[in-house]
């Protein structure tokens, strides 16, 4: 049975809770733990679910995510996926470039490429973790308007053809919103919303190209039951507001970010998370140097108590185990120590 | 004369496409570099200042507002098009070469990195400054390289990298690039990579935007 959780009161309990959570957002070593390939996880919904299950069985996590896969919603739409067997996928090329081929874009089904995958892991983790929330993911509507019309040509497009991005972000908007709300029909708590690419625009495009979308989704699908948190790690501090803006319960910043900073911008009732660079941190460094690297984040970050330490991104493949391991000691040591001298000064 | 080629540099550094473009807001339905190089050769400009005194001077103010944090990468990119529309109309020009060129210039985000937004403005600043671009594209190996710049005869090349895995990958590239063509100039750049990294990999150099690169460059060839 899916666990029916209040998500305010999880939310709000997690905030006054003594203890510092932890949400990495990451399942790629789950993949690894159950002996699979991320091609598998990626194509098959019942693998990627035991990988989501490996993690939430051997670690502490306060809630557990799935893959963030940037491509499933654009190749519903259409575009050629690259698979790597141990990669995660990716776009191959452009799918529309003009008014034109934005207009003739059919918004897909829930049948769609992998959607039905995805849909079905998140049922499984809902159905059969019960001890923590599960969070279901998809992509923001900007970076999948970027997806599906280039990268680099979004950024310009957005200025000088407006109307085709905004139709563009329309049609995209679309298909997220019935995504998002099977996605909730599975069971889980709550959905990680991954929008990198407005991290390079301005405040004031990022709010007409993505945040005003994203709140879309927000005030369709958030309620008592369902969590979004917005993930934009290419935010460098500037866009701050914007996200907040968005009305999501949850925010996710990458690791080029200021966290301390972030703190002090947002609302103390929006849980904050972030940071740690899952390339640099958590993938090349040694477990001692994770230890130290996450407990000096948490550290700084001990006046805020609606931080959530995470991943500043997908943790990518090949993380070893040990500094996984190495990542939860140190949270355990924080909060141990954390209350130990809490209640050394009653 | 000055008057037209000021005008050129200003459109390309506040993005003024052509006559249609509806941004900047504020100059709807004025000329953009399209036309305004069209008629500056008509006119008689000579190609050379329109490259030096129009677009090199317009990608340098908003290089530098972009190095500043004072616009962000949309701002840059428009203006990279505004000049890539100017450039084309200097192409003739190219080919006959009355107006030189100061080299090749090869650029590509390396093997397993996908990433190239960076690399795309990396290569529009350059080519913006004068220079002839070859852009491989993302996921490049060392053998792409190396081939593309021994047929090429480049002056330099430039890898960029955005994971701290694939950045690893440089220091390869960077080893059989030096056994094949010891007289290259390296660069390197991207998010990862820094100064010490650099050095330590045997690269010729590294900095954290397009505009270092472009004066590094701009002084090989003084
Ligand atoms: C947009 C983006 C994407 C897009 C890329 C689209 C595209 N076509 O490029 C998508 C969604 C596809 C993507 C995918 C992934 N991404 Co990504 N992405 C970003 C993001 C948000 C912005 C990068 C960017 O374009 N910046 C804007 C440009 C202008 O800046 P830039 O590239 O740094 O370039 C500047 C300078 O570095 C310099 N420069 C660049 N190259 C060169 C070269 C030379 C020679 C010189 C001199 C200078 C120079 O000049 C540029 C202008 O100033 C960053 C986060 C961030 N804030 O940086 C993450 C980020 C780079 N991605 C990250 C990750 C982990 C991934 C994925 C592995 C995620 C996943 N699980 O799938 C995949 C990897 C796919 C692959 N194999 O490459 C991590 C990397 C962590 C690390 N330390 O390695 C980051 C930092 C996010 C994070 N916080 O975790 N990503």
């Amino acid at each position: 049975m899916a666990l029916k959780q209040n998500m305010s009161d999880w939310a709000a309990d997690l905030i006054n809770s003594k203890e510092r959570a932890a949400i990495p957002i990451m399942t790629h070593p789950g993949i690894e733990m159950i002996g699979k390939h991320v091609i598998d996880a990626v194509t098959d919904g019942t693998t990627h679910f035991e990988a989501i299950k490996a993690i939430a069985s051997q670690y502490p996590t306060s809630a557990a995510t799935i893959i963030m896969d940037l491509t499933v919603e654009s190749e519903a739409f259409g575009c050629r996926i690259n698979f790597g067997e141990h990669e995660v996928p990716s776009v191959m090329e452009r799918l529309v470039h003009d008014f034109e081929t934005v207009s003739n874009l059919k918004i897909p089904d829930m049948n769609s490429g992998r959607i039905q995958e995805y849909l079905k892991a998140s049922r499984l983790a809902a159905e059969n973790i019960a001890d923590r929330p599960v969070f279901g993911g998809c992509i923001g509507p900007f970076s999948l308007a970027g997806r599906l019309f280039d990268m680099t040509e979004i950024m310009t497009a957005a200025i000088i053809e407006p109307e085709t991005i905004t139709l563009l972000l329309e049609k995209c908007t679309k298909l997220l919103l019935q995504y998002v709300l099977e996605m909730k029909k599975t069971g889980v708590n709550g959905i990680i919303i991954a929008e990198p690419a407005a991290g390079l625009l301005d405040e004031t495009l990022c709010e007409e190209f993505s945040s005003k979308y994203v709140k879309l989704i927000v005030d369709a699908t958030q309620d008592e039951n369902f969590m979004v948190v917005l993930h934009n790690c290419g935010n460098t501090g500037h866009l701050t507001q914007s996200m907040v803006n968005t009305g999501a319960a949850g925010l996710h910043f990458g690791n080029r970010i200021d966290m301390l900073k972030v703190l002090q911008e947002v609302p103390s009732n929006i849980l904050v998370m972030g940071n740690l660079d899952p390339v640099g941190v958590f993938k090349m460094s040694d477990a001692g140097q994770i230890k130290t690297i996450t407990s000096n984040l948490l550290k700084a970050t001990r006046e805020y108590s609606n931080f959530v330490i995470s991943s500043g991104c997908d943790t990518p493949p090949g993380v070893s185990q040990a500094n996984v391991d190495a990542f939860f000691e140190a949270v355990n040591d924080f909060n141990y120590n954390n209350i130990t001298s809490k209640q050394l000064t009653y | 004369m000055e008057n037209i080629l000021e005008k050129i540099a200003y459109c390309t550094e506040f993005g003024k496409i052509n006559k249609v473009s509806p941004y900047p807001p504020d100059m709807k339905g004025q000329d953009g570099v399209d036309e305004l190089t069209k008629l500056a050769l008509e006119q008689g400009v000579s190609p050379n200042d329109i490259l030096t005194k129009g677009f090199v001077l317009g990608m340098e103010r908003v290089g530098k507002k972009f190095s500043e944090n004072k616009v962000f990468v949309p701002q840059m990119l428009i203006s990279a098009k505004a000049m890539t529309t100017g450039m084309a109309h200097l192409k003739p020009f190219f080919t006959s070469g009355e107006v030189k060129r100061k080299g090749k210039f090869i650029i590509g985000t390396v093997a397993g990195d996908l990433h190239d937004i960076g690399k795309n403005l990396v290569a529009m600043m350059v080519e913006g400054s004068g220079w002839e671009v070859i852009d491989l594209g993302v996921d490049v190996n060392s053998d792409k390289f190396i081939q593309n710049i021994k047929n090429s005869n480049a002056t330099a090349v430039a890898l960029s990298a955005l994971l701290t895995t694939t950045m690893v990958n440089m220091e390869k590239i960077v080893k059989e690039i030096r056994g094949q063509v010891p007289e290259i100039k390296i660069c390197v750049g991207g998010a990862p990579v820094n100064q010490e990294f650099c050095a330590k990999i045997g690269a010729d150099h590294y900095s954290p935007d397009p505009q270092g690169l472009v004066e590094y460059l701009n002084r090989l060839v003084a």
